[in-house]
């Protein structure tokens, strides 16, 4: 479980949010939404660790979110691609996956690129895809790398109809396993039944 | 996690391949300046202490340029995210990028060194001793400029100046060099002890002091 407490965030003098508190608990989705700047990427950087928050607390587990806890049970896929552009995308996908420590297997490697893509040619470089295709290319660590909680900024954007309605079944299938999802995204997402977190 | 360290090892080795046009180029303009510095000395005769002052500056600034544009490239902050959830330590990934734009250089001026060594009329018995001086030497310039582009590439440009202050740090590594130099023959072993022990001081706290300054000034 997630449990943010009077949370409060402040860059230089300027208060981006205020006590912020929520619970998610295993097999929840919590959709953050909210005007651009009102600090849903920061929200997110702060559960995952990435800043200090100003005030409050945030655990996972009754466990204090620190370096090592979200290197054990957080996978975040953030706006901004972080793959090699030199790099092929079967590298890139070698070197993520080593990154996180993931066994390369790639009879799972080609299903997860299938689910996505349908059809791909892994000796692309990877500046040569479209920004959507890159989008997609982040959210394959979703398949590939097994951790617990998905921390997510704007997944949606980019993306056909496609790829949005995989990756809501994808989804599913991680709330249904008991995983805990935190997006955020200016737009609703297909699923039945998840929570929601508006900033202003 | 061996097996998959090695595998990381393994992508910054095919990385550091992909990044080398950039050391040629760089390696190019440095034969360039060498052979001009050698045309402006070659009506004054000097020892082979002009010419290697002139060779370790040039290299210093190889260093720097090379490591700034790799910090620049793989320490943006979507990749700084995924380094920090990454089961490795950030330092560990910062020890072996280091280490991979040092071998990349060392190979580079190996290669090039007797080139560069006739260019700047410097006799190529000497060959082996400058190739051991600079590999030894290089390690130390590689780790501190690795925590002065950590800096350099921070969001804020006001602590980006603060990145001067790690300059110091490459003086002893400039003394000791021509120091040996000065020596008959380059023919002191204790002298080279110096680098390995300076070495060892950067490698106890540059990844970490770089980890930090990726960490903090880039949230």
């Amino acid at each position: 479980m997630i449990e943010v407490n009077n949370l409060s965030f402040a860059r230089g003098n300027t208060l981006i949010y205020k006590n912020i508190n929520f619970k998610i608990h295993p097999g929840e989705l919590l959709l953050i939404q909210g005007a651009n700047g009102v600090g849903k990427t920061t929200l997110l950087s702060n559960i995952v660790n990435f800043i200090d928050p100003l005030e409050g607390s945030i655990t996972y587990n009754n466990l204090v979110i620190d370096n090592y806890i979200a290197s054990q049970f957080f996978l975040y896929v953030g706006e901004t691609n972080f793959a090699h552009d030199s790099l092929t995308l079967n590298q890139n996908i070698e070197y993520w996956l080593s990154i996180h420590n993931v066994k390369f297997n790639n009879s799972i490697k080609d299903k997860s690129v299938k689910y996505f893509f349908e059809e791909l040619n892994l000796d692309k470089k990877f500046y040569q895809l479209s920004y959507g295709q890159k989008k997609k290319l982040q959210l394959l660590l979703l398949m590939l790398v097994n951790k617990p909680v998905w921390i997510l900024d704007d997944p949606l954007n980019g993306l056909d109809d496609r790829t949005i309605i995989n990756l809501n079944n994808l989804f599913e299938k991680k709330l249904e396993n008991k995983g805990i999802i935190i997006l955020s995204s200016h737009q609703n997402i297909s699923l039945n039944n998840y929570k929601t977190l508006q900033l202003t | 996690m061996i097996n998959n360290f090695f595998k990381l090892v393994l992508s910054e080795f095919q990385l550091m391949l992909k990044g080398s046009v950039f050391s040629f180029v760089l390696y190019c303009l440095l034969m360039i300046s060498c052979a001009i510095f050698a045309l402006s000395l070659k009506h004054q005769s000097v020892g082979i202490n002009a010419q290697l002052s002139f060779l370790y500056i040039m290299i210093f600034f190889i260093s720097l340029f090379k490591v700034e544009k790799i910090y620049g490239q793989d320490f943006n902050e979507a990749k700084i995210h995924q380094y920090l959830l990454s089961p490795f330590s950030l330092e560990i990934i910062v020890f072996v990028k280091n280490m991979m734009i040092y071998f990349n250089l060392i190979i580079f001026f190996i290669i090039f060194s007797p080139l560069i060594l006739i260019i700047l009329n410097i006799d190529l018995i000497y060959l082996l001793k400058i190739n051991i001086l600079l590999a030894l030497s290089l390690l130390s310039i590689i780790f501190i400029s690795s925590m002065t582009a950590s800096i350099t590439i921070s969001k804020s440009n006001k602590l980006s100046l603060t990145s001067i202050l790690t300059l110091p740090l490459f003086v002893p590594i400039l003394i000791f060099s021509m120091a040996i130099t000065d020596l008959i023959d380059f023919n002191t072993g204790k002298m080279y002890l110096f680098f390995i022990a300076y070495f060892l001081l950067n490698l106890a706290f540059s990844p970490l002091l770089t980890s930090f300054a990726l960490k903090k000034l880039s949230a």
